[in-house]
C-alpha cells in the first residue's frame, strides 16, 4: 500500500475534508477488512471502521510523520475493535454466556470455519496474526500497532499458527470419526 | 531438526522474518519428512491463502458516513490528482538505476573467467573432462528407460547386518514413471510409486510414527497407499526421482573439471566413472529414497558414479565414509561407526535397456491394491487455460496438458506446457496471487534479470524458474530446456515483469553492482568454477550473497557493517586462520567467520567442507 503525500495529511489535518476523504477512500478496505476478521461480523465491523476513522480525523494533528501513516492508522483501527470487544464480553457477561465456537465439519477452510477457527484464539494472537495475514505487515510494523517487542510478535504470531492448526487437525479427526 | 525448531522456521519463513543464519535446506527437508510439519505449512499457506486473498465482496464504503458526522463545514477539495483512487504515489522509495548491464557483464565475467583453482581435483581421465555438458545434453536423448537394480545399505562389504534392496525402475518420456523396490528376496514390494499424466500413487510401508493416535495409521508397520488425481504436468509435488534416469540437477552448474575414474563394463554396457561428493548427488539420492528410507550420508562423502556412455544413465553409485573429523563427529551423533573408506551405499543397475518399447502394463495400478488417502491435487485439463503462452517456443515443442487448478485452497493457477517429447516447458499463471513473495516456489534466493521490454524477471538460483510479477497478473516459467531458453520464454509472454512490492520476502534483492555500490569493500567471489552466478540481498547493512552448486551444493557469504564478532552461539567453535587472520569456525553451522577490513564476514555451508569453506575465502576478492 502506498503511503499518502504529506501534504494530503496535513491538509486533512488542517480540516480539509476532501483530503479526509481521500484517506478514508484509501484505507477503509483494509481497516474493515481487518476488523472483519477481529471481530467476526461485518456488520460490526462497519461500525467500529466508522468508529476508527472519526479518531483518525480527531487524531490527525498529533501525527507526526515518524511513524508510516498506514502503521499509524491501524493502530487506531486495532485499539478500536479491541473496545468493541472489550464491551462486547460486557454484554455477554450480562447475557447468557454464548456457547464456544465449534469446529464445522465438512470442507475445510471456508470461511465460516476460518472465522471460527480465529474466534478461538485469544485475542492478542488472533490481533497479531491477523495484522500479519489480512493486512500483510512486517513484524516490526505489527510490533508498533501493538506497542510490544518484536520477539513477542513472532512468538504470538507462531503461537497462533500452531493453535489454528490444532483446531483444523481437530476438525479432521472429528470428520474421520464420523465416517 | 526438531519438531518445534522446523514449526517456527517455517512460520518466520512465510512472513519473510526468517534470520539469515537459519538453514533453509533443512528445515525444508525436515518437513519432507516430517508429514505433521508439513501439514503445519500447508496449513499456515492455506489460512493465508483464504484471509489474504479472498473474494471480492462487497466492501461498505464508510466516507459518507464518517464525513456525515464530521458535519458540513468543508473546505474545497484540492483538485483531483491524475489516478482515479485520487492518490499520487508519495515519496517513494529512492530508486537507483538497476545497474543490470553492468551486473549481467560482471556475471559473464565470471562465468567466462579462468577456471577456479584450488577446489576440486584434477581431471584424471580425458573420458570425464566434459561430462557435466553430457549428463545436460543427453537428457533431451532419453526416450524410454527399463531398469533393474540393487541397492545395499550399510555395510557393503558384508561383514556386518546391510539392508540388501532390489528395484526395478521404468520411464516413459516425458513423465511416466513406476519405480518398485522390495526387500531381496521378498515378494512383497516396500515401495511401488506410479506416476502417469494427471494420476500418480504410491503404496509405501508406513512405520507408525509420529503418534498413531494424530495420523491414523495402525500400530504395526504396513502399506500405505495413496493414490491422487488431478496431478497437474510436471508438477514438483509428486515424486518423479527423473534424476535416477539422468542426474541433471547433480550436473547443473558442477565444476567443469571433474575428476574421472576411468571406464569399465556395467550390466553390459560401457560406463564412464566420475568421483563426485554426496551433496552433489543428493537429488539423485533424494529420488532413491522416495519411499525407501535411505540411511543418511554426509555431504561430504565421496561418491564414485558410473554413467553409461552413451545416455549417460547412472549404472552405478558407491558413497564412501569421508575421512575427516568433521564427518566422525557427524557420524558419532547420527550414533553411526562408520570407517572411513566404507562404502556405506551402493546402488548398482544389474540390466537396463534404454529407448525401447516399455511394457503397456508398466504404469497401471494393480486392481486390488485400495487406497488408504486419495488426494485431489486440483488440475483439471481444459483447452485454453487463459493464461499467457510463449510468443517462441525451442525448436520441435508442441503442446502438452493444459488447464487449471481450483479448489485446493490457494490460489486459481492457469498450467501450459509443451513438449518435444523429452524435453518440457510449462508457463504457471495466477491473477488471484495473495502477495508476500514471488508466486511459483523459487525459494528464498533469487536473482533479477533484465528482460529488456519484458521487465524485470526473478531466476530461482539454480536457473530452472523464472518468475514475473505483472500488473495483477503473476506468471512461473519451468523446465528442462535451457535456462536461456526459459528466460526467452518469459521474455516472449507478453506481460511486462515489475519489482515485487517492498513488502515481500524477494524485495531486498539487488545486483552484485547495486551491492557494491551501497556497502565499501564488499567482498566477492569471482570465476567460481562449480558455481552460479549469487543470489544477492542487501539488507539491514547486511549483504547476503547465495551461491548455488551442482545438487545440494552452496554456500552463503554475509558481510555485514558489525566492526566485531558476536559472541560464538555454539560451543563447538574452533579457531582457524582465514585470509591470513584469526578467524572461528563452528562445525554445527558449517560457518566460518572473521573481521576484515572493519567488517564481519561469514562463509557457510552444510554442503561443503572446511578445507573447502577455506579455500573459497582465499580465493575472495573486494568487488
Amino acid at each position: 500500500m502506498q503511503e499518502p503525500e504529506p501534504a494530503l495529511i496535513r491538509a486533512a489535518a488542517a480540516g480539509d475534508l476532501g483530503a479526509f476523504e481521500r484517506l478514508v477512500r484509501t484505507y477503509q478496505e483494509p481497516v474493515w477488512r481487518f476488523l472483519r476478521r477481529l471481530l467476526g461480523d461485518a456488520g460490526v465491523a462497519e461500525d467500529v471502521a466508522q468508529e476508527t476513522f472519526l479518531r483518525v480525523f480527531r487524531r490527525l494533528p498529533t501525527f507526526t510523520f515518524e511513524a508510516k501513516f498506514s502503521t499509524w492508522v491501524f493502530q487506531i483501527a486495532r485499539n478500536a475493535g479491541v473496545d468493541e470487544l472489550r464491551s462486547r464480553r460486557r454484554r455477554i457477561r450480562l447475557a447468557s454466556l454464548a456457547p464456544p465456537p465449534t469446529p464445522a465439519v465438512g470442507m475445510p477452510e471456508t470461511r465460516a470455519e476460518i472465522d471460527a477457527a480465529l474466534a478461538s484464539l485469544p485475542v492478542d494472537l488472533r490481533e497479531a496474526v491477523l495484522l500479519i495475514e489480512v493486512l500483510g505487515l512486517r513484524y516490526h510494523e505489527v510490533a508498533r500497532v501493538l506497542g510490544v517487542p518484536e520477539g513477542t510478535v513472532k512468538s504470538r504470531v507462531f503461537s497462533a499458527r500452531s493453535r489454528l492448526h490444532r483446531w483444523s487437525t481437530a476438525d479432521e479427526e472429528r470428520a474421520s470419526g464420523e465416517v | 531438526m526438531r519438531c518445534d525448531d522446523a514449526r517456527v522456521a517455517i512460520s518466520l519463513r512465510l512472513d519473510g522474518e526468517l534470520p539469515a543464519g537459519v538453514d533453509v535446506h533443512a528445515v525444508d527437508e525436515h518437513a519432507g519428512a516430517c508429514a505433521e510439519c508439513a501439514g503445519f505449512q500447508r496449513h499456515a499457506e492455506r489460512v493465508r491463502a483464504s484471509l489474504r486473498f479472498e473474494a471480492v465482496v462487497a466492501v461498505p464504503d464508510l466516507a459518507p458516513a464518517v464525513l456525515a458526522h464530521l458535519g458540513p463545514a468543508a473546505t474545497p477539495a484540492p483538485p483531483a490528482a491524475a489516478d482515479g483512487h485520487g492518490l499520487r504515489p508519495s515519496a517513494p522509495r529512492p530508486r537507483r538505476p538497476l545497474a543490470v548491464a553492468a551486473a549481467l557483464a560482471a556475471i559473464a565475467g565470471m562465468a567466462a573467467g579462468v577456471a577456479f583453482v584450488g577446489l576440486g581435483p584434477e581431471p584424471r581421465s580425458p573420458a570425464a573432462a566434459d561430462l557435466p555438458d553430457r549428463v545436460l545434453a543427453a537428457q533431451t536423448g532419453i526416450e524410454s528407460l527399463d531398469a533393474d537394480f540393487q541397492l545395499v545399505q550399510g555395510d557393503v562389504a558384508g561383514h556386518r547386518r546391510a539392508h540388501r534392496l532390489e528395484g526395478r525402475l521404468v520411464y516413459d518420456a516425458p513423465e511416466s514413471l513406476a519405480l518398485t523396490l522390495r526387500d531381496r528376496g521378498s515378494r512383497e514390494a516396500e515401495l511401488q510409486l506410479v506416476v502417469n499424466g494427471e494420476r500418480w500413487w504410491q503404496s509405501t510401508v508406513r512405520a507408525c510414527s509420529p503418534p498413531p493416535d494424530r495420523t491414523g495409521c495402525p500400530d504395526a508397520a504396513r502399506h500405505w497407499v495413496r493414490s491422487v488425481r488431478g496431478r497437474e504436468p510436471f508438477s514438483e509435488s509428486s515424486p518423479v526421482p527423473l534424476e535416477l534416469i539422468n542426474p541433471v540437477d547433480g550436473f547443473t552448474l558442477a565444476a567443469s573439471t571433474p575428476a574421472g575414474l576411468g571406464t569399465r563394463t556395467i550390466a553390459g554396457r560401457r560406463a564412464v566413472g566420475v568421483a563426485v561428493t554426496a551433496a552433489q548427488m543428493g537429488p539423485f539420492l533424494d529420488g532413491l529414497s522416495v519411499g525407501a528410507h535411505l540411511r543418511a550420508v554426509h555431504p561430504g562423502d565421496p561418491v564414485e558414479l558410473w554413467l553409461d556412455d552413451e545416455h549417460l544413465v547412472p549404472l552405478e553409485v558407491t558413497v564412501r565414509a569421508a575421512g575427516d573429523p568433521g564427518r566422525a563427529r557427524w557420524a558419532s551423533g547420527q550414533g553411526s561407526t562408520d570407517r572411513a573408506g566404507d562404502a556405506v551405499l551402493r546402488f548398482t543397475v544389474t540390466s537396463v535397456a534404454i529407448n525401447r518399447p516399455v511394457p503397456n502394463d508398466a504404469f497401471a495400478t494393480p486392481a486390488r491394491m485400495d487406497p488408504d488417502e486419495t488426494l485431489d491435487a486440483g488440475f483439471r485439463t481444459e483447452a485454453g487455460a487463459g493464461g499467457p503462452v510463449p510468443l517462441d517456443l525451442p525448436a520441435g515443442f508442441r503442446p502438452y496438458r493444459s488447464g487449471t487448478i481450483t479448489g485446493t485452497g490457494g490460489p486459481t493457477i492457469a498450467v501450459d506446457s509443451w513438449t518435444d517429447g523429452r524435453a518440457w516447458l510449462a508457463v504457471r499463471s495466477t491473477r488471484d496471487w495473495p502477495g508476500g513473495r514471488l508466486f511459483g516456489g523459487l525459494g528464498a534466493g533469487v536473482r533479477t534479470v533484465d528482460l529488456g521490454d519484458a521487465g524485470v524477471a526473478y531466476v530461482s538460483d539454480d536457473g530452472k524458474k523464472v518468475a514475473l510479477h505483472g500488473d495483477g497478473l503473476d506468471v512461473v516459467v519451468s523446465g528442462s530446456v535451457a535456462p536461456e531458453e526459459l528466460r526467452a520464454a518469459a521474455a516472449g509472454l507478453a506481460v511486462t515483469g515489475l519489482r515485487v512490492p517492498r513488502s515481500w520476502d524477494e524485495s531486498a534483492t539487488t545486483t552484485l553492482a547495486e551491492a557494491t555500490g551501497a556497502v565499501p569493500g564488499l567482498l566477492v567471489a569471482p570465476r567460481l568454477d562449480g558455481f552460479g552466478p549469487p543470489a544477492v540481498r542487501l539488507a539491514d547493512g547486511m549483504v547476503i550473497q547465495e551461491y548455488a552448486g551442482a545438487g545440494d551444493r552452496g554456500f552463503t557469504l554475509v558481510q555485514s557493517d558489525a566492526a566485531h564478532l558476536t559472541p560464538p552461539a555454539n560451543g563447538d567453535v574452533v579457531g582457524v586462520e582465514v585470509r591470513g587472520t584469526a578467524g572461528r569456525y563452528s562445525p554445527e553451522r558449517g560457518q566460518l567467520e572473521w573481521v576484515e577490513g572493519g567488517t564481519t564476514h561469514g562463509l557457510s555451508s552444510h554442503t561443503l567442507t572446511l578445507a573447502e569453506l577455506l579455500g573459497l575465502a582465499a580465493s575472495l576478492e573486494p568487488a
